[in-house]
């Protein structure tokens, strides 16, 4: 696969865009996912240091990669942030073609990674994955949840770790597994009968919906985290689940 | 058994079989393994870690009456708190970034200046102190601009704890857990009403969480 092929994604475009590069036969980089080997100082000339560090991840992805073409979705599915983004990266990339998309998606694919029993990590990385594919989702058995995980998928996955495998994902990150990311009824279901995290990046928007359906959840914790996880950051969660007889 | 609580500055250690806590300053706990640990250094010094909110909440549990309240603790390097409703953990929080080093430098300020918190009366006014080593240059200021340096480190000391009152969601009534317990100019500085519980509190934890069945089966 030649550099010429290769095409980033921003969130989480239109289904359609995903079938016509695959249909290109592209290579499909997902810039929201940090790159070995990218710094993200690379941001630090186009994006201020203190901002949302998804949104720097991606401005540094994109410096360091210089893809041809970038599909970036800067509707509701999405943030405000990511259209300031665009407007921006046309700037810093003149010989990359910078394409703002809106998700409006409403056909569900289900969400069978959320559900299943696998490590928390591992079944983020497939949830963010399967956004590059159009393909089906593979079966996977739903487990009986034990604690719950809302939000995105962290810039640090290990924020991850301290949960049981028997976690279920919501919030956003369902979202993107269901390729319906603007949908605020799914986004905003969490289930009351099990401990949940929710969970916002730093500076991001949805820390005000974090803290709102914290509020309503009967057996919640409210985080958020910035570039890395923070040692006292994993262990309020690990406290948390602990207290709450998680194991 | 032996528990320990691997502080930054102080070690606290309960032999089960022998009752009483033993405090000690870590530069001079050299070589001790406990069974069960919690605290910065347990990691490498203990055959468990407890996580230290979980310690924390453990020994609340013990020790207070109540099945809501809010239990702050105030150690060395950080602070961290817990709030119980109901008997359920409502919220948690652990500040040590931001709250770096704050009964470290009260501790190192006093002997600096060669003051007695116990004769110290709380000021009318406070610094605004988010840090510990950042709001050191708050008293040399103060210092400067003509302020007596008991002044100078009381208003501190109170705007130390303005912000672990506002870091701990502003309770009515808060729990305090820590060395500072023991420092009464600090705890007449809150706002509201403090209820030192001393600082062997994670200690009792972790006794509660030892004599849990199967906590810590192998």
């Amino acid at each position: 696969m030649n550099a010429e092929n290769r095409v980033a994604i921003v969130g989480v475009p239109p289904l359609a865009v995903i079938r016509q590069l695959e249909a290109e036969g592209a290579e499909i980089i997902d810039l929201d996912m940090p790159v070995s080997g990218v710094s993200l100082e690379r941001a630090s000339h186009c994006l201020p240091k203190v901002y949302c560090a998804i949104l720097r991840t991606v401005a540094a992805n994109a410096i360091s990669l210089r893809p041809r073409r970038i599909f970036i979705d800067i509707g509701r599915g999405k943030c405000d942030g990511a259209a300031h983004l665009a407007t921006i990266l046309r700037y810093a990339l003149p010989d990359s073609e910078v394409i703002a998309v809106e998700n409006h998606d409403r056909q569900p694919f289900s969400a069978p990674r959320c559900q299943t029993a696998m490590p928390l990590i591992d079944k983020m990385r497939a949830i963010t994955a399967s956004v590059t594919s159009s393909a089906a989702h593979p079966f996977f058995v739903p487990c009986r949840a034990t604690a719950g995980f809302w939000g995105v998928p962290p810039r640090d996955f290990s924020l991850l770790e301290p949960f049981p495998d028997t976690t279920h994902v919501f919030g956003w990150a369902r979202c993107m597994e269901n390729k319906t990311p603007d949908n605020s009824e799914l986004e905003e279901f969490f289930d009351p009968t099990v401990p949940t995290v929710f969970f916002a990046q730093s500076f991001c928007a949805k820390s005000a919906l974090v803290r709102h359906l914290a509020a309503r959840h009967p057996c919640a914790l409210a985080v958020d985290s910035d570039v890395a996880t923070s040692g006292s950051g994993q262990a309020k969660i690990q406290a948390f689940l602990e207290l709450n007889g998680v194991r | 058994m032996l528990l320990a609580d691997f502080g930054t500055s102080y070690v606290k250690l309960l032999d089960t079989a022998a009752g009483e806590p033993r405090l000690l300053a870590t530069k001079d706990a050299v070589g001790i393994t406990a069974d069960v640990a919690t605290g910065h250094n347990s990691l490498k010094r203990a055959k468990r870690s407890v996580n230290e909110l979980t310690a924390l909440a453990k020994g609340g549990g013990v020790l207070i009456a109540e099945d809501s309240y809010t239990l702050l603790d105030c150690g060395s390097r950080d602070i961290k708190f817990v709030r119980f409703e109901q008997g359920r953990v409502k919220d948690m929080g652990w500040n040590t970034e931001c709250g770096a080093s704050m009964g470290f430098t009260i501790e190192l300020l006093a002997r600096y200046y060669h003051l007695d918190y116990r004769t110290m009366t709380v000021p009318r006014r406070s610094f605004s102190v988010t840090c510990g080593v950042l709001g050191m240059s708050h008293i040399f200021d103060a210092v400067i601009e003509g302020a007596s340096e008991a002044e100078a480190v009381a208003r501190f000391i109170k705007g130390i704890a303005l912000n672990a009152f506002v870091f701990a969601g502003s309770p009515e009534k808060l729990y305090l857990s820590g060395g500072l317990c023991d420092n009464p100019l600090f705890i007449q500085s809150f706002p509201g009403q403090v209820i030192p519980l001393g600082r062997f509190v994670l200690l009792t934890g972790l006794r509660a969480l030892t004599a849990e069945n199967g906590v810590f089966a192998p």
